[in-house]
């Protein structure tokens, strides 16, 4: 390859004074790089031989090993190495497509594609969803236990696979989150789900497979609870904890999401309109360079976690700050975040909002604090890839749905 | 892809210590001063290894920015030995000038959160680094270990030769690259940033200290989703020590999650190399070329 220039994606060809970037092609050693337009009047030399390209433009098909040696010779000292745009964070151009709200007399599917959960544990949810009015189907990983996992891999992939194929199932509700769902994410198939879209709900893990969709098919998706989250006696539970289970039905009925938020002195100002997207920020650094990786560009990003330190919430956001997620966000929610205290001697210094606001500070979007999203009992549903408004004020916090 | 070397160095130079990360006192850095002063270097102690700071840090963003730049931008300073990683490069790392640097290559020391100092170093500038024990490692009558003696003869410009016995998990062959790597969680955490480094063709080693085992497996999960296990030309897994597991066990040992995720790969492998938290921590340059061979009765990692 020429010179400064370091992987095949930096390539860039000039073709009849436009410039093109070649395909990303590291995923599959054998891609076939089609449809490279040769630049005119060009001298090249292909299989050892000089050919004076017409002034037709050139059309190739060939594979990529064969490629790269024609285009290190073609494109000697012509070839522009472009800094890496490690923030390509716009879809902006994108539709995003909502699944058919439920019915009365629909069928929610729950499988464990992370976490391992009992048919006792779910009892309570699937009491709950039928009274909606809503047939529920269990997923034969309810019950299953692989270690952690509510399953081998193959098991989870099966049971969440068939819920995504059956026309009759109109939503998959997660049992738990936990970990495992990046394990199976790239060995499911998509293309009925693509074909027609159904509500996935969960939260926490299951962040892997709302980005998934959110980055890959464009497809809302529910954050939200799951079974686990359900309470075990509703005539006995928190106002708080029945307020959220019913934001989850009244997600899947259509009805307009509207939350207001009780405000934090440190909270920014202003209003901001876009898509809604975000979920578990651990979740969402592993994710980063991966094809679940969202773009944020336009966006209202909202983030949780549970059990971190400091020192870690910070590195995170730094994450989010280096790979451009922050940067051009229409607003920003942050969640819940139940932090793990400073070992003695070790004290980090800073708070939550001020880590956050660190990042953010040079940024004009609003920002709102103790958003009711998270691991706690105060975690309302969201829709991932609806477009929402956010509104903070002094007096004031509100998030509501649009179109 | 060329690399730079930073010239060796010669008795009398200086090294410059610094703390860019967490906090240390001072009096844990004492014998690693006096080893560097026994090896016949002069020991220059930044601003960060005496710092007053009461919290994680070894001082402010600021403080240690400073710190760092100056030691990076002075001339008289032939390599820079972090003293202590932790947490903290994050937070710095895009306000460096590597100008200087990039004109007069000086050798940067260090390891954990070091490692996006590496990184970052290695995509960008394309200079050799060191990924070597820091000041904490020659404490407790250490001082003259093999592996502390590595680095006297990285920094003397000896060619590294280390073997290490076999492990039942290793895949056999001989691979030629250069070689990068570092703390498994770091490397996970730079994806996607400017200080991201690219894999292919190259022997990537890895690392880390006190993970949950799930998250060892989501890590490892993160770097093959970015493509970054696809086409390696080796693989060195080093310590992965002081794991922990959740409430409900994992149900697999470090070792067989690493295993379970890269067994399907043909490049060589080996497994239980001496690069880890604990004191079996060879040196290693970032960025230079090595060979590892790893066969049925040793394997061993050359400079070439």
């Amino acid at each position: 390859m020429p010179s400064g220039i370091r992987s095949f994606s930096e390539l860039v060809v000039i073709t009849l004074g436009v410039t093109c970037e070649l395909p990303e092609t590291s995923k599959n050693r054998h891609t076939s790089v089609k449809n490279v337009f040769i630049p005119v009047n060009y001298c090249c030399k292909l299989w050892q031989e000089v050919f004076l390209v017409s002034p037709l433009v050139y059309f190739v098909q060939m594979d990529r090993k064969y490629f790269l040696g024609t285009a290190a010779t073609l494109l000697a000292g012509t070839a522009v190495p472009l800094k890496k745009s490690y923030a390509n964070n716009n879809d902006e151009e994108l539709i995003y497509r909502k699944p058919p709200y439920l019915e009365n007399g629909d069928s929610i599917g729950i499988t464990s594609p992370a976490g391992f959960t009992t048919h006792m544990e779910i009892q309570p949810a699937m009491q709950v969803l039928q009274g909606w009015g809503y047939k529920i189907q269990l997923g034969n990983t309810i019950g299953k236990r692989d270690f952690t996992l509510g399953g081998t891999d193959e098991e989870r992939i099966n049971d969440l696979q068939t819920m995504l194929d059956d026309p009759k199932i109109k939503a998959i509700m997660c049992a738990r989150g936990g970990y495992g769902s990046i394990r199976i994410v790239d060995q499911l198939n998509w293309t009925k789900f693509k074909l027609s879209p159904k509500w996935l709900i969960g939260f926490s893990d299951i962040t892997v497979l709302h980005n998934h969709i959110h980055n890959n098919f464009q497809v809302a998706s529910i954050h939200s609870k799951m079974t686990n989250s359900f309470p075990d006696d509703w005539n006995t539970a928190d106002p708080i904890q029945i307020e959220t289970i019913i934001s989850i039905q009244d997600a899947l009925a259509g009805k307009k999401i509207k939350y207001s938020v009780i405000p934090n002195t440190r909270n920014k100002w202003g209003n901001g309109e876009g898509i809604l997207i975000g979920g578990n920020l651990k979740t969402i650094e592993t994710l980063s360079g991966s094809t679940s990786d969202i773009k944020t560009d336009g966006k209202i990003l909202f983030v949780e976690d549970t059990g971190e330190y400091l020192y870690s919430i910070d590195r995170m956001f730094w994450n989010l700050k280096r790979t451009g997620k922050l940067k051009n966000l229409k607003a920003l929610l942050v969640g819940g975040f139940r932090v793990k205290p400073d070992d003695p001697g070790e004290e980090f210094g800073k708070t939550l909002e001020d880590i956050v606001l660190e990042k953010v500070n040079s940024y004009t979007y609003p920002v709102c604090f103790d958003f009711p999203v998270g691991h706690q009992k105060n975690n309302f549903a969201l829709k991932c890839g609806v477009k929402h408004r956010l509104s903070v004020t002094e007096k004031e916090v509100t998030l509501t749905e649009i179109i | 892809m060329r690399i730079t070397i930073p010239p060796y160095l010669q008795k009398g130079d200086t090294i410059g210590m610094v703390a860019p990360a967490g906090f240390m006192p001072i009096e844990k850095m004492q014998t690693c001063i006096e080893t560097l002063d026994g090896w016949g270097y002069s020991v220059q102690m930044g601003t960060t290894t005496h710092s007053s700071s009461q919290n994680y840090f070894s001082g402010t963003d600021e403080e240690r920015l400073n710190d760092l730049q100056q030691m990076l931008d002075d001339r008289k300073i032939k390599a820079i030995l972090c003293a202590r990683g932790g947490y903290g490069i994050s937070r710095i790392i895009d306000k460096i000038s590597f100008k200087k640097f990039r004109k007069h290559p000086k050798w940067i020391i260090g390891f954990s959160d070091i490692t996006i100092l590496h990184s970052h170093i290695f995509s960008n500038y394309k200079i050799a680094s060191l990924h070597a024990a820091m000041a904490a490692a020659f404490n407790d009558g250490e001082f003259n270990n093999p592996y502390i003696l590595s680095l006297k003869d990285a920094l003397e410009g000896k060619p590294a030769h280390y073997e290490c016995e076999v492990h039942a998990f290793n895949k056999t062959g001989v691979a030629k690259g250069q070689l990068v790597g570092g703390n498994l969680s770091l490397l996970a955490h730079v994806t996607g940033t400017g200080s991201d480094v690219k894999t292919r063709n190259k022997i990537l080693f890895l690392e880390d200290v006190g993970e949950y085992l799930y998250n060892i497996d989501r890590l490892l999960l993160q770097l093959k989703r970015s493509g970054k296990l696809d086409r390696l030309a080796g693989l060195i897994i080093g310590g992965f020590t002081d794991n922990k597991d959740t409430e409900r066990p994992f149900g697999k040992s470090t070792y067989d999650i690493i295993y379970e995720q890269v067994n399907d790969y043909d490049f060589p492998i080996c497994f239980q190399f001496p690069v880890s938290h604990s004191k079996e921590n060879y040196a290693l340059k970032i960025g230079a070329k090595y060979k590892l061979s790893v066969t049925d009765k040793v394997s061993v990692l050359q400079e070439i």
